[in-house]
């Protein structure tokens, strides 16, 4: 089985208390950042991998990023992958819409079975491109697949829905999936592996490659302005050294009649 | 003649919750504009929801059709794009649900239109519609525009609206929807419903609930403790049970449990919406959290800016010392 996986580079943010915009208003300031794999790429790329342990074939990482990029790709190659292709272009401005067109030409190119895709990113969450590269490919796709086994020609999934409730469906292959946090446990990648990747070959695509240029990329949806979110209502903090804080924190408890 | 179409979701018999709130704000960006708020709903049965839709859209849109048994993604994208194709609304709104995100961005591109998911803001700027977005861990929000286009498809944040009295007498139209013949490449296979487990969260009236923050399966040790202290349970945000750490049934949030306790203690959990939209009706919520720009602490009544690893240890010991005091 032939498989593709879209994957992507994120800053992140979950424990960063210093988040500033710059002064244009367009984005933030990423320097003092870390970046890492996107979370559900992580599990995008274990699924891909576990198919491929399985049923033999190859498997393919594709980015659309700048150049520091290539460490998702590395990671991707340190896992299993035996492609990794970077179309070289920064994103950070564009939408939805325009990363799928791009990524729609360089799939088309391609011999694949099975394009799997994270459900969503987690810089912007738009939770859009793998359901939209599946209709401009005009393949089959189920979003937020926690479930996943493939046989000849066909896998069986489920996707997910609110309150823990799965729906199921058989799919006929080619076809796209986006795969959710909790389908498997990513692999650890060794220093080892990621070092021995180091050594594969990366492919870099211009634009141009796949006959796009970018005055053909129009966006459908444009940032206006970044702001900080307004300060709404905030919990009352309970300051001090953890001792101090603790024994606040258990009056309070004692005193709402909660022990 | 355009107006703003709300696409209505239901399961179990009932209209999701997402539906009520996206169709209060359809209601008001309809008023805001004198336009007409239409809704539709495609089901077996959808009778029951065209009635209750009808207290808020002025024109409710019924399709009836055994083909939509369950809420299937195919089927309601044909039916959706030809009611867009035909009506022509400046703006569909659903939801930013499972059966949104499966739908909403393969209808965008059959249809050729801009689309913005999980909105958390959605408003008329000189005539034209904008949309505020949360991103980067909701630390950041970004407004954005569409380009030029007849129709927009926007999603909205579930639990971000609130629901307002429709107070409409809709009319109801029922639509006639041809199938074509049905492909069998994507084949349905049924519902699976979550299975009961060990611990019912849903009853209990302290939660004492530990996200990524606590970083490693033996530190659920001294979190066991503290729920001890306090008469509680453990619960948990999703990457918890992602690593294997807690089982599925501890889980709070969209994908997992709503919960409504007493104390609901959140312990290393950032408060992403999909967690907060199952917690945010605990009586009292307390955070423990080291960044302080962590979004769980605009939910919170309390919270406590620190290591979790140095407080729950102190916390334990503060109330078992109160405790013994009493006892
Ligand atoms: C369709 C869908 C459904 C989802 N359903 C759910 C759901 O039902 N429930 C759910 O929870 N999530 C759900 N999610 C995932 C959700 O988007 C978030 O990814 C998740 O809630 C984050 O969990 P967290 O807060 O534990 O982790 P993170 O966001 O990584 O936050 C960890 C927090 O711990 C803090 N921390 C780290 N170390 C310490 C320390 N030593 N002391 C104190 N604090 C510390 C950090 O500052 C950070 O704020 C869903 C996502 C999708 C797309
Ligand atoms: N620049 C990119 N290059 C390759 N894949 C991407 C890129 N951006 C997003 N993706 C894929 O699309 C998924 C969903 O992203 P999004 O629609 O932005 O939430 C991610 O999990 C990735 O699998």
């Amino acid at each position: 089985m032939d498989i593709i996986a879209c994957i992507k580079r994120v800053p992140d943010t979950s424990e960063a208390d210093f988040i500033k915009i710059d002064p244009a208003q367009r984005d933030i300031e990423k320097d003092r950042l870390a970046f890492k794999i996107n979370n559900w790429d992580e599990y995008a790329l274990e699924a891909a991998v576990q198919l491929k342990e399985k049923l033999g074939g190859t498997l393919t990482a594709i980015t659309v990023g700048p150049e520091d990029w290539n460490e998702v790709l590395r990671r991707a190659l340190a896992m299993g992958a035996d492609n990794a292709i970077r179309i070289d272009r920064d994103v950070s401005a564009d939408d939805a819409y325009t990363v799928a067109v791009i990524l729609e030409r360089v799939i088309q190119r391609l011999s694949y079975d099975l394009v799997l895709f994270g459900a969503q990113s987690e810089d912007f969450g738009s939770g859009q491109l793998g359901a939209m590269v599946a209709e401009m490919l005009g393949i089959p796709h189920a979003t937020l697949v926690t479930v996943l086994e493939a046989e000849e020609g066909k896998v069986h999934t489920q996707r997910e829905l609110e309150a823990g409730t799965l729906q199921s469906y058989t799919i006929e292959l080619p076809a796209l999936l986006t795969v959710h946090t909790g389908i498997n446990q990513p692999r650890y990648i060794s220093l080892r592996g990621i070092r021995s990747a180091m050594q594969k070959e990366l492919q870099v695509m211009a634009l141009d490659d796949p006959g796009l240029s970018p005055e053909t990329l129009v966006p459908m949806v444009k940032l206006e302005k970044l702001e900080l979110p307004p300060k709404g209502k905030e919990a009352e903090l309970i300051a001090g050294a953890p001792e101090e804080a603790a024994e606040r924190l258990a009056k309070i408890l004692k005193d709402a009649g909660i022990f | 003649m355009s107006g703003i179409l709300v696409v209505a979701e239901h399961r179990n018999r009932a209209l999701a919750n997402v539906s009520y709130q996206v169709l209060s704000k359809g209601r008001q960006l309809a008023d805001q504009a004198q336009m007409e708020l239409l809704a539709v709903v495609a089901g077996s049965d959808v009778d029951a929801y065209a009635k209750e839709l009808a207290g808020w859209a002025d024109r409710v849109l019924a399709v009836k059709s055994d083909r939509l048994e369950g809420l299937l993604a195919e089927p309601c994208q044909k039916i959706i794009a030809h009611l867009i194709r035909k009506i022509k609304p400046k703006i569909t709104l659903m939801g930013h649900s499972s059966f949104a995100m499966d739908m909403a961005p393969s209808l965008s591109v059959e249809l050729g239109i801009p689309l913005a998911t999980d909105c958390i803001d959605i408003f008329w700027q000189n005539g034209d519609i904008l949309v505020t977005r949360s991103i980067y861990n909701s630390k950041v929000n970004a407004t954005y525009s569409f380009a030029q286009s007849e129709t927009v498809l926007i999603t909205g944040r579930v639990g971000e609206f609130s629901v307002e009295e429709g107070g409409r007498q809709g009319q109801i139209e029922e639509i006639e929807f041809d199938f074509e013949e049905e492909s069998d490449y994507k084949k349905f296979e049924g519902y699976l419903e979550a299975e009961a487990g060990g611990v019912d969260i849903t009853q209990a009236e302290v939660l004492v609930s530990v996200g990524r923050g606590i970083k490693d399966k033996k530190n659920l040790e001294m979190v066991e403790e503290l729920a001890r202290v306090l008469g509680g349970v453990v619960s948990c945000s999703r990457p918890v049970v992602d690593y294997g750490w807690l089982p599925s049934e501890r889980q709070v949030g969209l994908s997992g449990k709503t919960v409504q306790p007493k104390l609901y203690l959140g312990l290393g959990i950032s408060g992403a919406f999909q967690h907060v939209v199952g917690m945010k009706g605990a009586s009292i919520i307390v955070a423990i959290n080291k960044d302080a720009k962590a979004p769980i602490f605009s939910v919170a009544n309390y919270g406590i800016v620190d290591d979790l690893l140095k407080v729950v240890p102190a916390l334990v010991n503060k109330i078992s010392e109160l405790k013994g005091k009493t006892e």
